[in-house]
């Protein structure tokens, strides 16, 4: 049987999972793009705008608003670090898994220093 | 047939203005999220919203970021199209549709920012 040439296979190492998370956390930023765009364009005037974001000032959608935070922080650092393994290694790239470790730190500490916050709007 | 074969490129050009793209996006998602969420009661409403936006600078910074924003969306969805659709016909096909969505709403976008005037900023409650 001849082979797809653009088959996709997947391996799985914390890389190959931090590329899938990547790609569905960049696919649902697409989403909420887009609906945000549509929400801001709809809301020309001050009443309209008010009642909507009365309704999104809610704590069900602050909750929804802290995962969106997450979702981008997750896209951004990961970014970040797939920006430095093509730009700035050296050597193939030597320092991959020790960055991967890194970035997962420095994500879950900038996640929570946005929540606080979020959760304090919430708690409020 | 290789992936030049209906883009008439290799994508080396769309894969550094990701990077570049990716990197400004950072750095107006700070300031986007720091002004919006981080800083003040955490309640958006049309009072805090709109002189900004009435101000040319922040239309500047928000016409950026649209561009910025959108371009790399439609830019990541390529990349997905690259990877799981295989015929040329089709490909062609999610193409055309992706650059049509960028074009739609990076129109609706520009016209949001550039059309906006406030009104009635001081006449109505601040609570609905």
């Amino acid at each position: 049987m001849k082979k797809n040439i653009y088959e996709v296979g997947y391996r799985y190492h914390p890389g190959t999972v931090a590329w899938i998370l990547h790609r569905l956390s960049g696919l649902a930023l697409i989403l909420y793009l887009v609906l945000h765009i549509w929400v801001i364009h709809n809301l020309d005037n001050p009443i309209g705008f008010n009642k909507v974001m009365g309704f999104l000032n809610e704590p069900l959608f602050k909750f929804l608003e802290l995962g969106l935070w997450g979702v981008i922080v997750y896209h951004a650092t990961n970014g970040l670090r797939i920006i430095t393994v093509d730009f700035f290694t050296m050597k193939g790239a030597k320092f991959q898994k020790q960055m991967f470790w890194g970035a997962v730190a420095i994500g879950i500490v900038i996640f929570i220093a946005g929540a606080v916050p979020f959760v304090g709007h919430l708690v409020k | 047939m290789n992936i030049k074969s209906v883009t008439g490129d290799s994508g080396v050009r769309r894969w550094f203005y990701q990077r570049i793209t990716g990197i400004f996006l950072v750095v107006l998602l700070i300031i986007h999220f720091t002004i919006m969420h981080f800083i003040g009661t955490g309640e958006i409403d049309y009072q805090t919203v709109a002189p900004r936006l009435a101000s040319p600078y922040w239309k500047t910074f928000d016409l950026a970021f649209l561009i910025f924003a959108l371009y790399h969306g439609m830019a990541g969805l390529w990349v997905v199209v690259d990877d799981y659709v295989h015929r040329d016909g089709w490909r062609v096909f999610i193409y055309s549709l992706v650059v049509l969505v960028g074009a739609v709403f990076l129109v609706l976008g520009v016209l949001t920012i550039i059309t906006f005037t406030p009104h009635m900023l001081f006449t109505i409650p601040s609570k609905i």
